[in-house]
């Protein structure tokens, strides 16, 4: 087991933070820590630009950074059970 | 155009091309109802309780393959619908539930039925949403419609503040026609590297598998599985919720698998070398032990849902994509490879799944031994049943022992004809489920398959087929118990029956039927169940309610052995393990 900065963009909007954190509880999955902010500063988020093709908007989505202890099979399915929400942008390990 | 939010709302579900709507009225969704009354195109189907409304939208899902649309009011109304919507979430099935909220100024004041819905679905929702205002309608309606039926299908649900349907403030009205949502792109078509490493592993196999899951069906991919295996001539097999994707008569079906799966199923899993995996996700009813399960296979996972590929079984290949499409690539670079495939490579391998399957196969002609000093065995009732309907009704079913023989001994040759709680395992799901595959199918014999025990759970369902004329078959398997209960304590907790008997308690369900205006057939003999049944299905304008007493002792078998044991591990019957 090891601990695991995860790296969540997620849109703006009401709801959308609590789907991803109420995943955690349901599939039993322990968060460490939890930050979550705005997306202003937008030039450091152009690979989500690039990775999705898509543009966005100050303020439009958030950034969440959650670290929680797992080992790699569970990692993979966490990631993949959040990518899977629908307001979720992209989700992955920061190394 | 210019509308208010309720006739928005409407306006909005027909524009999706939905008929039939299930629902129950209360006071958050009134304008809403107000809306439906003023038009002509929706049905509303008035159900007795809203669980009902759930599972009669989801019936009509599973057989049409489109959304069920469900309507509910705030407070019980919306607590009333989750058991039947997280009985779609487990098994992915299209739906939109609308429930209604009170009016936005009056959310987080604990108002009269007032319920935190959004809260209390999130977890068996694909995905949901809150109207703001009226004019939003359109958009999120076209978006849940989007979201519950593309992808891995499933419930979305729309909480709906009574502000928002007021019918005195007027919007401009226009639906729109495409709908993009940039956060969600759920796999389409598979990638060729992977089509390549697929037919590769296929090519190489000697003991090969098909294990065809839901998923499959979701996909509507029973033509292009049964073209590949044409090419292939691999024996198949399905879970409980994939029945009827690949023809059961056929020759290669093998039966289903898992927790009461055919020997010859079970065995050949567990000795293959290749398990094509196709829209199914390796539940804990079929793989029993995870680390013991099919220990010599390759691994190929067709799936659209990559959260569910390597989830509990590691796939050697995954191929991300809709399930039908991915089997088109299969079938197209197959084709080109044709000459080399060696359909005699897996000669010996058939003949050792022939051989296994005579030595404990099911016995399906179970009726053969009809006598009137022995009770009525449940598997022939459903055998009968098979054989009055040439094995083309729709057949819906709750969850326990009448389910499992329902699965084994009725042989589903086409997908969306075997309609059952799968995942969820809800007891009251067979007659409401029913009730939604009458009204998309009226022509067709639909019959549900119960248990006394089931039956019980939405039993005022009757008083619904009453107003809307839904002459279902329903088919009580009646063991006077909560047969698949006491099976387990009689197997694992020393034969103590804890609360899984009604000590003579159980009503007169002919009288019951006759009382909501519909038929009672009572049997309790062998030499009364043929004709019983054949005259139950010759009332076609009727809904015939057929109680049969059956051995109350009698068990499902095959089951897997639980905990620590493998796909291999089964009790034949009372006495013998393999
Ligand atoms: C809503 C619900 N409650 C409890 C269960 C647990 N359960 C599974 S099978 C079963 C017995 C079902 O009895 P019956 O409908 O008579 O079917 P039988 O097994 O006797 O054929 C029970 C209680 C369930 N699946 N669903
Ligand atoms: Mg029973």
């Amino acid at each position: 087991m090891i601990r695991r900065k995860l790296s969540i963009i997620l849109e703006n909007k009401p709801g959308a933070l609590v789907r991803v954190v109420g995943l955690f509880h349901q599939r039993g999955y322990n968060i460490e820590s939890l930050h979550v902010d705005p997306v202003i500063e937008l030039k450091k988020y152009k690979y989500v630009e690039d990775n999705l093709n898509i543009k966005i908007a100050e303020g439009e989505v958030s950034h969440l950074k959650i670290t929680t202890t797992v080992n790699d099979n569970l990692l993979r399915q966490i990631l993949r059970q959040i990518n899977k929400l629908i307001d979720v942008l992209m989700a992955e390990e920061i190394k | 155009m210019k509308l208010a939010g309720n006739d928005i709302l409407i306006q909005s579900l027909l524009k999706e091309g939905v008929e039939y709507i299930f629902g129950y009225p209360g006071g958050a969704a009134l304008h809403i109802y107000d809306a439906i009354f003023n038009q002509k195109k929706l049905q509303h189907i008035l159900v007795r309780h809203e669980q009902g409304a759930t599972h009669a939208a989801d019936g009509y899902a599973r057989a049409t393959g489109k959304p069920g649309v469900v309507l509910v009011t705030s407070g019980p109304g919306a607590t009333n619908a989750i058991t039947g919507i997280a009985t779609a979430f487990m098994d992915s099935i299209p739906m939109v539930v609308i429930s209604g909220q009170v009016a936005k100024h009056l959310i987080g004041t604990d108002a009269f039925q007032e319920t935190d819905m959004i809260g209390i679905s999130r977890p068996i929702v694909k995905h949901s949403f809150t109207v703001e205002s009226a004019q939003k309608i359109p958009e999120i309606v076209k978006q849940a419609f989007h979201i519950a039926t593309s992808g891995r299908p499933g419930p979305v649900v729309i909480d709906v503040p009574k502000d928002t349907t007021a019918p005195d403030k007027l919007f401009d009205f226009s639906y729109p026609s495409k709908v993009k949502i940039r956060s969600y792109n759920p796999p389409v078509n598979p990638k060729s590297s992977q089509i390549e490493r697929a037919v590769e592993a296929i090519l190489e196999s000697e003991k090969p598998v098909i294990y065809a899951g839901g998923g499959a069906i979701n996909s509507n991919a029973s033509k292009e599985l049964f073209l590949l295996n044409e090419i292939l001539d691999f024996p198949v097999t399905n879970t409980l919720m994939g029945l009827g994707v690949y023809p059961a008569t056929h020759e290669r079906f093998l039966g289903m698998l898992g927790m009461h799966g055919t020997y010859q199923a079970n065995m050949s899993m567990h000795n293959a070398d290749l398990i094509i995996a196709i829209g199914a996700r390796f539940d804990d009813r079929i793989t029993n032990t995870p680390k013991l399960f099919a220990p010599n296979a390759k691994i190929i996972h067709l799936d659209v849902d990559y959260s569910s590929v390597s989830k509990i079984i590691e796939a050697n290949i995954a191929v991300f994509g809709q399930v039908k499409n991915s089997l088109s690539e299969i079938i197209k670079l197959l084709n080109k490879k044709r000459d080399l495939v060696d359909n005699k490579k897996i000669k010996p391998w058939k003949e050792q799944i022939s051989e296994w399957k005579d030595l404990h196969g099911l016995n399906h002609q179970m009726y053969l031994n009809e006598s009137d000093n022995k009770s009525i065995m449940p598997q022939a009732v459903v055998q009968h049943t098979y054989n009055i309907t040439n094995g083309r009704a729709f057949i819906t079913s709750d969850v326990g022992q009448h389910q499992m023989f329902a699965a084994q001994y009725y042989h589903f040759d086409e997908p969306r004809k075997w309609i059952n709680s799968g995942g969820l395992g809800t007891m009251g799901f067979g007659l409401p489920a029913a009730i939604g595959v009458k009204l998309a199918y009226p022509k067709e014999e639909v019959v549900c398959i119960t248990g006394e025990g089931s039956i019980q759970m939405c039993i005022q369902e009757l008083s619904t087929c009453t107003q809307y004329n839904l002459p279902i078959k329903i088919i009580n398997i009646n063991n006077e118990a909560l047969g698949m209960v006491k099976q387990w304590q009689d197997m694992i907790y020393g034969g103590r029956h804890s609360e899984s008997t009604y000590q003579s308690s159980l009503p007169n369900f002919i009288e019951l039927a006759e009382s909501y205006g519909h038929v009672g057939i009572r049997i309790e003999k062998n030499s009364e169940l043929k004709s019983g049944l054949e005259k139950a299905f010759s009332l076609k304008d009727k809904l015939v309610f057929v109680d049969v007493y059956v051995d109350p002792d009698e068990h499902v078998y095959p089951m897997l052995v639980a905990p620590n044991g493998s796909l291999k591990d089964m009790w034949l019957d009372k006495d013998n393990k393999t």
